[in-house]
């Protein structure tokens, strides 16, 4: 096997959002980018499969804004090296644009001939790089992949179904888009977070990959993202000098009415 | 060969000032933060005094995240219905070698960090140093998970618990009457509010402490700092004090910001942080083994932080200790000697400079402000009855002193007489 590709988005962590309660509006400013988290399985896979399958290396790949900062953390995770395109044209980048991009960048790294996506990101949960990936490279995919061994030159994967588990058999080069399941992501270690600075992080451009910005224009605008109504009944037990014992008899009272005791 | 000349355990002040100090020497640093960033798990009320860090940055606030200049003090005395407030405003408070600065530690921490990244440390963050590894007695490094990691001299500035220092044997577990416990909530008030509420200019800020109601006559006091567009209001209790009473915290928290003097401050504002954590208050008695081969204490970890009531300082104390402790380090790495024979200048050092001078000569400090209950009861009623008599008119003037003698009276005279001498050689 040559090498093995695993595609990481850098996200902000949802831990730290927090929402507008009058406008529904999220507020980001607290938070911070990171691997995202299903990323961090599937790079775990990217590692284990490289070693199963005595492939050249693995290597991260990304694109979006502010990257060059996920070089390490995605480092620290254990593949050899990581790819990363820094542009602030992808802010605005949907699954299209970003597919497209990353397909430029794996032809311009070479040898690719396994490919590594997690079935969706933590933040936009589209569901479509993978395949995308795929069409634009002329390659299988495979989704839903819970498990990945390997067999002569062949993979076999377990797709996890609704109501079960489908096998399949595919020879690479081939796309493979991976649910959670399909490996634990240890907590790098202090070695593996100062090994990291030792690897290469290596940066593409737009104009290095021979795409121009026009190409990754993307083919829809996000008008609004807001937090779900939460509808509250705000019935205060306890006004001024009600005893404990009065609001509990109020509480249990109010709870039977809602058919909740 | 050891991994590195010095491995750091805290990416909090004391340990990023060692670090940097000694990695601008030339020597192979370690630093290892357990927080999930730097200066994530770390609490100040707070103010920086800036001396000991001006002395290592000079002019450091130019470019440090500092939220506001202390420009003015306040203290007040509080009872349930009064507040008796002095406020001390003054350009002598401005002045570089002296000046004092609101900081988040979140904000602050890192870029402390950040300056010892860039003299060539390794900060690794977020990782625990679970234990001390050993070569028969000799420490040789730390643990952290299934990794070993090796060096000269381990620097321990994990904080006011320090298990490893605890495992080092250097230290004894926390007890209650060496800690406060203290929390505080940061309000986010509209833009332009802080300056109008405070009378501020723009960078300035104010440091307010209470006494009196907020503790609830227990041993402790409260504090407002104002930051750039926020405002720190907490309390700092004894945690001895807090187990024998029926009290929680968190109440009494919540009736300091709904008190009087406090609520219209905050009016408008919304509480986006919460924190908590231990103080050491124990003094020069709480002082740990600082120093034996292979390991020094460092900052909080070793106990280094006073409580005056009227100031409270631990940060700058934190700042100095770390450029002590790698100046010792740095002499140890020439002679080649980790033993404590070299190691041992750390605590000569401290003595020569204003750490343990201030610890010696505030010995009686944590003593006196545990076990002069009056300064929390009797002392703000004394000064909120006294001043009600001066300031209430409702028909015929008496002479002020025979308003206020029966007030002194009936405080106890020989007591206040008592705690202004103890206090006197105290603070």
């Amino acid at each position: 096997m040559k090498k093995i590709a695993v595609c990481y988005k850098w996200v902000l962590s949802d831990t730290d959002i927090r929402v507008n309660e009058k406008s529904r509006e999220l507020d980001l400013e607290k938070s911070k980018p990171q691997v995202s988290e299903y990323d961090r399985n599937t790079l775990a896979a990217g590692v284990a499969l490289k070693a199963q399958a005595g492939a050249s290396a693995v290597v991260g790949v990304t694109c979006g804004t502010v990257t060059e900062g996920s070089s390490k953390d995605a480092l620290s995770r254990g593949p050899d090296a990581v790819y990363y395109l820094d542009d602030a044209v992808m802010a605005s980048a949907d699954s299209s644009t970003t597919s497209k991009v990353l397909a430029a960048m794996i032809k311009n790294i070479g040898d690719v001939d396994v490919i590594l996506c997690s079935e969706a990101s933590s933040d936009e949960f589209a569901q479509q790089t993978g395949p995308r990936l795929a069409a634009l490279l002329g390659y299988p995919s495979v989704s839903g992949v819970a498990a990945i061994s390997v067999a002569g030159d062949s993979l076999t994967l377990d797709r996890k179904m609704a109501d079960g588990t489908e096998v399949v058999s595919v020879k690479p080069p081939v796309v493979i888009s991976t649910v959670p399941e399909v490996k634990d992501a240890p907590i790098p270690s202090v070695k593996d977070i100062l090994g990291a600075k030792k690897k290469p992080a290596n940066a593409l451009t737009l104009a290095g990959i021979g795409l121009s910005a026009d190409a990754v224009k993307p083919l829809f605008t996000i008008n609004s993202v807001l937090a779900p109504e939460s509808k509250r009944k705000v019935v205060r037990l306890n006004p001024e000098g009600t005893s404990i014992d009065d609001a509990a008899k109020a509480l249990i009272k109010q709870l039977s009415t809602d058919g909740i005791l | 060969m050891a991994d590195y000349d010095a491995i750091v355990v805290g990416a909090g002040l004391s340990g990023s000032t060692a670090a940097y100090c000694m990695a601008k020497a030339g020597l192979s640093v370690l630093v290892i933060e357990r927080g999930e960033a730097v200066g994530s798990k770390n609490v100040t009320g707070g103010r920086l005094y800036s001396h000991s860090l001006e002395k290592i940055f000079p002019g450091f606030a130019d470019s440090a995240p500092v939220e506001r200049k202390i420009v003015k003090e306040r203290i007040s005395m509080m009872t349930a219905e009064s507040c008796f407030t002095v406020e001390f405003a003054s350009d002598r408070l401005k002045n570089p070698a002296s000046a004092s600065y609101s900081v988040m530690r979140a904000n602050f921490d890192p870029w402390l960090a950040a300056k010892a990244e860039e003299a060539g440390c390794d900060v690794v963050c977020p990782a625990v140093a679970d234990d001390l590894l050993r070569d028969g007695d000799k420490i040789i490094g730390i643990r952290a998970g299934e990794d070993e990691l090796t060096s000269d001299v381990v620097l321990l500035a994990d904080g006011v618990n320090s298990l490893l220092g605890q495992k080092a044997g250097m230290k004894e577990e926390l007890s209650p009457h060496q800690v406060a416990v203290g929390c505080k909530e940061i309000v986010e008030l509209p833009k332009g509010a802080i300056n109008e509420r405070f009378g501020l200019n723009d960078g300035e800020g104010v440091a307010h402490l209470f006494a009196g109601t907020p503790s609830n006559a227990l041993v402790g006091g409260g504090f407002l700092y104002t930051n750039k567009d926020t405002v720190s209001i907490g309390l700092v209790m004894t945690v001895g004090g807090l187990t024998t009473s029926s009290l929680r915290l968190p109440d009494l928290m919540e009736a300091f910001r709904e008190s009087a003097p406090v609520k219209p401050l905050l009016a408008g504002g919304t509480v986006v942080e919460y924190a908590a954590h231990l103080v050491p208050e124990g003094g020069l008695r709480m002082i740990p083994t600082l120093s034996r081969d292979n390991v020094l204490l460092l900052g909080d970890a070793a106990g280094f932080c006073l409580n005056l009531a009227y100031t409270v300082r631990g940060m700058d104390y934190a700042i100095a200790s770390g450029q002590l402790a790698a100046e010792t380090v740095i002499e140890a790495r020439e002679k080649n000697d980790f033993s404590n024979a070299v190691l041992s200048g750390y605590v000569s050092r401290l003595e020569k400079s204003y750490v343990l001078k201030d610890m010696k000569t505030h010995k009686h400090a944590p003593a006196f402000i545990e076990h002069t209950k009056r300064l929390y009861k009797a002392y703000p009623e004394l000064a909120a009855n006294v001043l009600a008599d001066i300031f209430t008119v409702s028909g015929p003037s008496r002479l002020i002193i025979r308003k206020t003698l029966p007030k002194i009276f009936k405080a106890g005279p020989f007591g206040l007489l008592m705690d202004g001498l103890k206090g006197s050689r105290a603070l």
